[in-house]
Protein backbone atom coordinates (compact mmCIF):
# COMPACT_ATOMS: atom_id res chain seq x y z
CA UNK A 1 0.00 0.00 0.00
CA UNK A 2 1.25 3.62 -0.97
CA UNK A 3 2.28 5.79 2.27
CA UNK A 4 1.81 9.42 1.57
CA UNK A 5 1.97 11.25 4.37
CA UNK A 6 0.59 15.01 2.89
CA UNK A 7 -0.84 17.62 4.81
CA UNK A 8 -4.47 16.96 3.92
CA UNK A 9 -4.37 13.93 6.15
CA UNK A 10 -4.30 11.43 3.63
CA UNK A 11 -7.00 11.81 1.58
CA UNK A 12 -4.45 11.75 -1.28
CA UNK A 13 -4.24 7.75 -0.73
CA UNK A 14 -7.56 7.53 -3.11
CA UNK A 15 -5.50 9.61 -5.90
CA UNK A 16 -2.78 6.92 -5.59
CA UNK A 17 -3.17 3.65 -7.06
CA UNK A 18 -3.69 2.24 -3.90
CA UNK A 19 -5.99 -1.50 -2.96
CA UNK A 20 -8.58 0.78 -1.60
CA UNK A 21 -8.94 3.15 -4.68
CA UNK A 22 -8.87 1.00 -7.20
CA UNK A 23 -12.13 -1.02 -5.54
CA UNK A 24 -13.53 2.26 -4.96
CA UNK A 25 -13.54 4.43 -1.93
CA UNK A 26 -13.93 7.53 -2.96
CA UNK A 27 -13.34 10.17 -0.42
CA UNK A 28 -16.88 11.34 -1.06
CA UNK A 29 -18.24 7.66 0.41
CA UNK A 30 -15.99 8.36 3.48
CA UNK A 31 -17.42 12.01 4.65
CA UNK A 32 -20.83 9.98 3.94
CA UNK A 33 -20.25 7.01 6.33
CA UNK A 34 -18.59 9.45 8.47
CA UNK A 35 -21.26 11.90 8.87
CA UNK A 36 -23.80 9.31 9.19
CA UNK A 37 -22.41 6.96 11.62
CA UNK A 38 -21.02 10.12 13.53
CA UNK A 39 -24.70 10.99 13.89
CA UNK A 40 -25.72 7.47 15.21
CA UNK A 41 -23.04 7.85 18.14
CA UNK A 42 -23.98 11.16 19.08
CA UNK A 43 -27.96 10.19 18.70
CA UNK A 44 -27.06 6.96 20.79
CA UNK A 45 -24.05 8.33 23.32
CA UNK A 46 -26.98 11.42 23.98
CA UNK A 47 -29.92 9.65 25.15
CA UNK A 48 -27.38 7.28 27.60
CA UNK A 49 -26.06 10.47 29.14
CA UNK A 50 -29.42 11.28 30.16
CA UNK A 51 -29.83 8.34 32.03
CA UNK A 52 -26.45 7.06 32.58
CA UNK A 53 -28.51 4.80 36.10
CA UNK A 54 -30.49 2.73 32.99
CA UNK A 55 -27.63 2.68 30.81
CA UNK A 56 -25.64 1.27 33.80
CA UNK A 57 -29.14 -1.56 34.98
CA UNK A 58 -28.53 -2.93 31.35
CA UNK A 59 -24.95 -3.17 31.65
CA UNK A 60 -25.28 -4.93 34.72
CA UNK A 61 -27.93 -7.62 32.68
CA UNK A 62 -25.16 -8.60 30.15
CA UNK A 63 -23.65 -10.42 33.47
CA UNK A 64 -20.18 -9.85 32.20
CA UNK A 65 -19.02 -7.07 34.54
CA UNK A 66 -18.06 -7.02 38.33
CA UNK A 67 -20.75 -4.64 39.71
CA UNK A 68 -17.84 -2.13 41.19
CA UNK A 69 -17.09 -1.33 37.21
CA UNK A 70 -20.23 -0.70 35.67
CA UNK A 71 -20.72 2.65 36.53
CA UNK A 72 -17.33 3.60 35.48
CA UNK A 73 -17.90 1.94 32.17
CA UNK A 74 -21.45 3.42 31.67
CA UNK A 75 -19.68 6.71 31.78
CA UNK A 76 -16.66 5.64 29.48
CA UNK A 77 -18.84 3.88 26.47
CA UNK A 78 -21.01 6.81 26.77
CA UNK A 79 -18.20 9.58 26.45
CA UNK A 80 -16.51 7.50 23.95
CA UNK A 81 -19.73 7.51 21.62
CA UNK A 82 -20.65 11.16 21.84
CA UNK A 83 -16.55 11.90 21.38
CA UNK A 84 -16.16 9.92 18.94
CA UNK A 85 -19.16 10.66 17.11
CA UNK A 86 -18.55 14.54 17.48
CA UNK A 87 -14.80 13.75 15.83
CA UNK A 88 -16.48 11.80 13.17
CA UNK A 89 -18.96 14.55 12.30
CA UNK A 90 -16.26 17.25 12.53
CA UNK A 91 -13.70 15.11 11.00
CA UNK A 92 -11.12 15.63 13.86
CA UNK A 93 -9.10 12.68 14.44
CA UNK A 94 -11.82 10.48 12.44
CA UNK A 95 -8.83 7.46 11.90
CA UNK A 96 -8.63 7.03 15.53
CA UNK A 97 -11.81 7.93 16.37
CA UNK A 98 -13.08 5.33 13.90
CA UNK A 99 -10.83 2.87 15.14
CA UNK A 100 -12.10 3.80 18.60
CA UNK A 101 -15.41 2.68 18.02
CA UNK A 102 -14.18 -0.33 15.55
CA UNK A 103 -13.24 -1.56 18.92
CA UNK A 104 -16.40 -0.82 20.74
CA UNK A 105 -18.22 -2.44 18.22
CA UNK A 106 -16.10 -5.67 18.74
CA UNK A 107 -16.94 -5.66 22.27
CA UNK A 108 -20.78 -4.83 21.71
CA UNK A 109 -20.98 -7.65 19.23
CA UNK A 110 -18.75 -10.29 21.05
CA UNK A 111 -21.03 -9.35 24.35
CA UNK A 112 -24.23 -9.82 22.74
CA UNK A 113 -23.51 -12.63 21.16
CA UNK A 114 -22.44 -14.59 24.30
CA UNK A 115 -25.37 -13.37 26.08
CA UNK A 116 -27.61 -14.60 23.51
CA UNK A 117 -25.79 -18.12 23.16
CA UNK A 118 -26.57 -18.95 26.84
CA UNK A 119 -29.88 -17.72 26.42
CA UNK A 120 -30.23 -14.68 28.40
CA UNK A 121 -33.20 -12.18 27.41
CA UNK A 122 -32.80 -8.20 27.53
CA UNK A 123 -32.47 -4.86 26.94
CA UNK A 124 -29.58 -4.65 24.34
CA UNK A 125 -28.89 -0.89 25.76
CA UNK A 126 -28.33 0.64 22.17
CA UNK A 127 -31.00 2.72 21.27
CA UNK A 128 -33.17 3.27 24.26
CA UNK A 129 -35.00 5.95 22.34
CA UNK A 130 -36.48 3.60 19.94
CA UNK A 131 -38.29 2.29 22.72
CA UNK A 132 -39.42 5.03 24.07
CA UNK A 133 -40.60 7.34 21.03
CA UNK A 134 -41.70 4.24 19.03
CA UNK A 135 -42.67 1.58 21.37
CA UNK A 136 -39.93 -0.86 19.31
CA UNK A 137 -38.03 -3.33 22.13
CA UNK A 138 -34.47 -3.03 21.70
CA UNK A 139 -33.91 -6.42 22.83
CA UNK A 140 -30.31 -8.85 22.71
CA UNK A 141 -30.61 -11.11 19.23
CA UNK A 142 -29.88 -11.46 15.62
CA UNK A 143 -30.98 -8.01 14.72
CA UNK A 144 -29.12 -5.44 16.78
CA UNK A 145 -25.70 -7.96 16.31
CA UNK A 146 -25.93 -7.77 12.50
CA UNK A 147 -26.60 -4.31 12.99
CA UNK A 148 -23.13 -3.82 15.26
CA UNK A 149 -21.44 -6.18 12.41
CA UNK A 150 -22.78 -3.66 9.94
CA UNK A 151 -21.55 -0.47 11.72
CA UNK A 152 -18.36 -2.57 12.21
CA UNK A 153 -18.13 -3.36 8.45
CA UNK A 154 -19.27 0.97 7.58
CA UNK A 155 -16.61 1.96 9.88
CA UNK A 156 -13.35 -0.27 8.44
CA UNK A 157 -13.05 2.28 5.45
CA UNK A 158 -13.30 5.39 7.94
CA UNK A 159 -10.66 3.64 10.03
CA UNK A 160 -8.36 2.44 6.80
CA UNK A 161 -8.06 5.63 4.78
CA UNK A 162 -9.75 8.48 6.60
CA UNK A 163 -7.88 11.20 7.90
CA UNK A 164 -6.24 12.29 11.12
CA UNK A 165 -6.15 15.99 10.15
CA UNK A 166 -6.61 18.63 12.08
CA UNK A 167 -8.76 21.34 10.29
CA UNK A 168 -7.70 24.66 12.02
CA UNK A 169 -3.85 23.55 11.24
CA UNK A 170 -4.84 23.14 7.68
CA UNK A 171 -5.98 26.71 7.32
CA UNK A 172 -2.74 27.88 8.66
CA UNK A 173 -0.72 26.13 6.59
CA UNK B 1 -89.89 -24.53 70.71
CA UNK B 2 -88.69 -23.17 66.69
CA UNK B 3 -84.87 -23.26 66.05
CA UNK B 4 -85.53 -20.12 63.75
CA UNK B 5 -85.69 -17.15 65.93
CA UNK B 6 -82.96 -18.53 67.96
CA UNK B 7 -81.01 -18.91 64.36
CA UNK B 8 -82.07 -15.35 63.13
CA UNK B 9 -80.97 -13.76 66.66
CA UNK B 10 -77.42 -15.40 66.17
CA UNK B 11 -76.83 -14.31 62.56
CA UNK B 12 -77.92 -10.52 63.31
CA UNK B 13 -75.84 -10.90 66.69
CA UNK B 14 -72.87 -11.69 64.65
CA UNK B 15 -73.48 -9.10 62.27
CA UNK B 16 -74.04 -6.56 64.33
CA UNK B 17 -70.72 -7.51 66.26
CA UNK B 18 -68.88 -7.68 62.67
CA UNK B 19 -69.95 -4.06 61.66
CA UNK B 20 -68.54 -2.40 65.09
CA UNK B 21 -65.39 -4.46 65.40
CA UNK B 22 -62.77 -1.80 64.94
CA UNK B 23 -59.93 -4.72 64.98
CA UNK B 24 -61.36 -6.47 61.39
CA UNK B 25 -60.83 -4.03 59.07
CA UNK B 26 -62.59 -4.19 55.12
CA UNK B 27 -59.46 -4.51 53.31
CA UNK B 28 -58.40 -7.03 56.11
CA UNK B 29 -61.46 -8.76 55.31
CA UNK B 30 -60.74 -8.82 51.90
CA UNK B 31 -57.20 -9.69 51.39
CA UNK B 32 -57.67 -12.85 54.21
CA UNK B 33 -60.80 -13.89 52.16
CA UNK B 34 -58.67 -13.59 48.86
CA UNK B 35 -55.64 -15.31 50.86
CA UNK B 36 -58.02 -17.86 51.78
CA UNK B 37 -59.39 -18.27 48.05
CA UNK B 38 -55.83 -18.49 46.37
CA UNK B 39 -54.44 -20.40 49.26
CA UNK B 40 -52.39 -22.88 47.00
CA UNK B 41 -52.23 -21.35 43.81
CA UNK B 42 -51.49 -18.15 42.20
CA UNK B 43 -53.11 -14.47 43.13
CA UNK B 44 -55.28 -13.06 41.03
CA UNK B 45 -55.27 -9.35 40.43
CA UNK B 46 -58.79 -9.08 42.42
CA UNK B 47 -56.55 -10.61 45.31
CA UNK B 48 -53.08 -9.12 44.44
CA UNK B 49 -55.16 -5.34 45.10
CA UNK B 50 -56.16 -6.34 47.93
CA UNK B 51 -53.14 -7.38 49.87
CA UNK B 52 -51.79 -4.08 48.33
CA UNK B 53 -54.79 -2.47 50.18
CA UNK B 54 -54.10 -4.23 53.40
CA UNK B 55 -50.14 -3.01 53.31
CA UNK B 56 -49.87 -6.71 54.65
CA UNK B 57 -47.81 -8.14 51.43
CA UNK B 58 -44.53 -7.06 50.39
CA UNK B 59 -44.44 -6.52 46.48
CA UNK B 60 -40.84 -8.46 44.62
CA UNK B 61 -40.18 -7.31 41.22
CA UNK B 62 -38.51 -10.47 39.34
CA UNK B 63 -38.23 -8.70 36.08
CA UNK B 64 -34.87 -6.79 35.16
CA UNK B 65 -33.29 -4.30 37.32
CA UNK B 66 -33.67 -1.65 34.74
CA UNK B 67 -37.09 -2.93 33.68
CA UNK B 68 -38.20 -1.69 37.58
CA UNK B 69 -36.33 0.96 37.11
CA UNK B 70 -38.62 2.14 34.69
CA UNK B 71 -41.82 1.35 36.37
CA UNK B 72 -42.88 -0.87 39.15
CA UNK B 73 -45.76 -1.65 41.24
CA UNK B 74 -45.76 1.69 44.05
CA UNK B 75 -43.83 0.13 46.99
CA UNK B 76 -42.26 -2.93 45.03
CA UNK B 77 -38.78 -3.76 45.63
CA UNK B 78 -36.85 -5.31 42.86
CA UNK B 79 -35.65 -9.10 43.22
CA UNK B 80 -34.97 -9.79 39.62
CA UNK B 81 -34.48 -13.52 38.37
CA UNK B 82 -31.28 -12.73 36.47
CA UNK B 83 -29.26 -10.85 39.59
CA UNK B 84 -31.36 -12.73 42.21
CA UNK B 85 -28.17 -13.37 44.31
CA UNK B 86 -26.35 -9.81 44.36
CA UNK B 87 -29.71 -8.53 45.29
CA UNK B 88 -30.73 -11.13 47.67
CA UNK B 89 -28.80 -10.30 50.74
CA UNK B 90 -30.17 -6.99 50.85
CA UNK B 91 -33.29 -8.25 50.51
CA UNK B 92 -32.60 -10.66 53.65
CA UNK B 93 -31.43 -8.04 55.74
CA UNK B 94 -34.46 -6.06 54.75
CA UNK B 95 -37.16 -8.54 55.11
CA UNK B 96 -37.89 -11.35 56.92
CA UNK B 97 -38.43 -14.74 56.65
CA UNK B 98 -42.57 -14.39 58.08
CA UNK B 99 -42.97 -11.83 55.16
CA UNK B 100 -45.81 -12.49 53.11
CA UNK B 101 -44.20 -12.03 49.75
CA UNK B 102 -45.92 -10.99 46.25
CA UNK B 103 -43.84 -11.54 43.24
CA UNK B 104 -44.64 -10.33 39.90
CA UNK B 105 -43.43 -10.02 36.76
CA UNK B 106 -44.40 -8.72 33.31
CA UNK B 107 -47.68 -10.95 32.36
CA UNK B 108 -48.75 -14.48 32.46
CA UNK B 109 -46.61 -15.94 30.19
CA UNK B 110 -43.42 -14.55 32.32
CA UNK B 111 -41.84 -17.52 34.04
CA UNK B 112 -39.21 -14.98 36.05
CA UNK B 113 -42.13 -14.51 39.16
CA UNK B 114 -42.17 -18.54 39.84
CA UNK B 115 -38.28 -18.71 39.64
CA UNK B 116 -37.62 -15.92 42.05
CA UNK B 117 -40.55 -17.50 44.03
CA UNK B 118 -38.86 -20.98 44.17
CA UNK B 119 -35.42 -19.20 45.20
CA UNK B 120 -37.24 -17.34 47.83
CA UNK B 121 -38.90 -20.48 49.45
CA UNK B 122 -35.70 -22.30 49.18
CA UNK B 123 -34.48 -19.49 51.21
CA UNK B 124 -36.46 -20.01 54.13
CA UNK B 125 -39.54 -17.46 53.31
CA UNK B 126 -42.26 -19.61 53.54
CA UNK B 127 -45.23 -17.30 52.77
CA UNK B 128 -44.43 -16.73 49.27
CA UNK B 129 -47.37 -15.78 46.18
CA UNK B 130 -47.25 -15.55 42.61
CA UNK B 131 -49.29 -12.73 41.13
CA UNK B 132 -49.88 -14.20 37.46
CA UNK B 133 -51.12 -10.71 35.85
CA UNK B 134 -48.31 -9.33 36.92
CA UNK B 135 -47.45 -5.49 36.17
CA UNK B 136 -49.28 -5.76 32.53
CA UNK B 137 -52.66 -6.30 34.51
CA UNK B 138 -51.44 -4.05 37.27
CA UNK B 139 -51.46 -1.31 35.25
CA UNK B 140 -53.87 -1.99 32.74
CA UNK B 141 -56.60 -1.54 35.76
CA UNK B 142 -55.03 1.64 36.74
CA UNK B 143 -53.63 0.35 40.05
CA UNK B 144 -51.00 2.50 41.56
CA UNK B 145 -47.66 2.12 40.25
CA UNK B 146 -43.93 4.27 40.45
CA UNK B 147 -40.85 4.65 38.67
Amino acid sequence: MVSCRLSDGGMSRFNAKTPMATIGFSSALITALRLLLGAIFIISGSEKLLDLKFFGLVIAEYQILPPLFIPAVAILVTLCELLCGTMLLVDLFSRISASIMLGMMAIFIAAMTNNVIRGLEHDCGCFEFLAQWYGLKEEIGIGPIVRDILFFILLLPIALLGSNRIPWKKRQG
Amino acid sequence: MSKKPLRRTLVASLLLLSSFSPAVSQHDAAASTALAKEDAGELNLSAAKALFDSRSACFVDARSEYAYYTSHIKGAISLSESRFDEQFPDFRQKKSIETLIVVYCVGINCPKARHVAEKLKKNGYRNVKVFSGGLAEWSHAGFPMEG
